[in-house]
């Protein structure tokens, strides 16, 4: 079993849901969090008219890193299945510009789904009949 | 590959990623959390407070950089000289492989 973290851009949320859905991994976590890559951030606002001048947006605190918010999806998938879940996040969220984010799999020792008490990939099992309404 | 978790004090936070840049660490993720120690929380009077507010700082690095990025974000979120209740603490875990998105590569350490 392997779990999947991914942060990703706060507008690819959507998008990267119906991918994991659509790719059989309807069941995920995702929650907030702020973070920085190797590259230094820039601040600029876009302006609303449509002019090519970006001016630099102001930062409240000068020292120390800038942070951009981002959203962490955490998924545990079975062994065989992390390929097509991390394909499916790489299509869902690559625009090759530096800021889509990152992938990280990691081992995952057991799972237990606690309504029922199963175990390892019995509780990760994602073909069950749906009981909720549908995407 | 390595995934390291600090929990601090969400005032030492900024100090400890401003340490982590400048010893050549600049990615990383932080996220906002709540959690107690083994002393159960803080007691004010007759009020116990147990979901203490912390910082969750999220970074992945090479094995060979384990030691000195756990003794970076130490030394950086300490207080006092011989550090207090309450300073956090630091998981250490492997992650197997690290993808970035924008270029799709799988990452080699």
């Amino acid at each position: 079993m392997k779990e999947i973290w991914a942060v990703i851009r706060i507008d690819k949320v959507n998008q990267t849901k119906r991918a994991l859905a659509a790719a059989g991994f309807p069941s995920l976590t995702a929650r907030k969090c702020a973070g920085r890559g190797k590259g230094n951030v820039e601040y600029l606002i876009r302006p609303s008219d449509g002019a090519e001048e970006y001016e630099e947006a102001s930062h409240p605190a000068e020292k120390g890193p800038r942070l951009m918010p981002k959203r962490m999806m955490m998924v545990v998938v079975p062994d065989a299945l992390k390929d097509k879940a991390v394909d499916a996040i790489i299509h869902a969220n690559q625009t090759g510009s530096p800021g889509d984010g990152k992938i990280f799999v990691m081992p995952a020792l057991d799972a237990i789904r606690i309504r029922t008490g199963e175990t390892g990939d019995a509780a990760i099992d994602e073909h069950e009949e749906p009981r909720g309404t549908a995407l | 590959m390595v995934m390291i978790r600090a929990i601090v004090r969400p005032e030492k936070a900024m100090d400890v990623m401003t340490a982590l840049l400048y010893a050549g660490f600049p990615a990383i993720t932080k996220t906002d959390v709540f959690g107690r120690g083994k002393q159960r929380g803080i007691k004010i009077g007759e009020i116990v407070y147990d979901e203490l507010p912390k910082e969750l700082l999220i970074l992945v690095v090479p094995d060979k950089d384990k030691q000195l990025v756990v003794e970076t974000i130490m030394k950086a979120a300490r207080t006092g000289a011989k550090g207090a209740f309450g300073d956090g603490k630091i998981f250490v875990t492997p992650v197997e492989e690290a993808y970035t998105i924008s270029s799709g590569v799988k990452d080699t350490d």
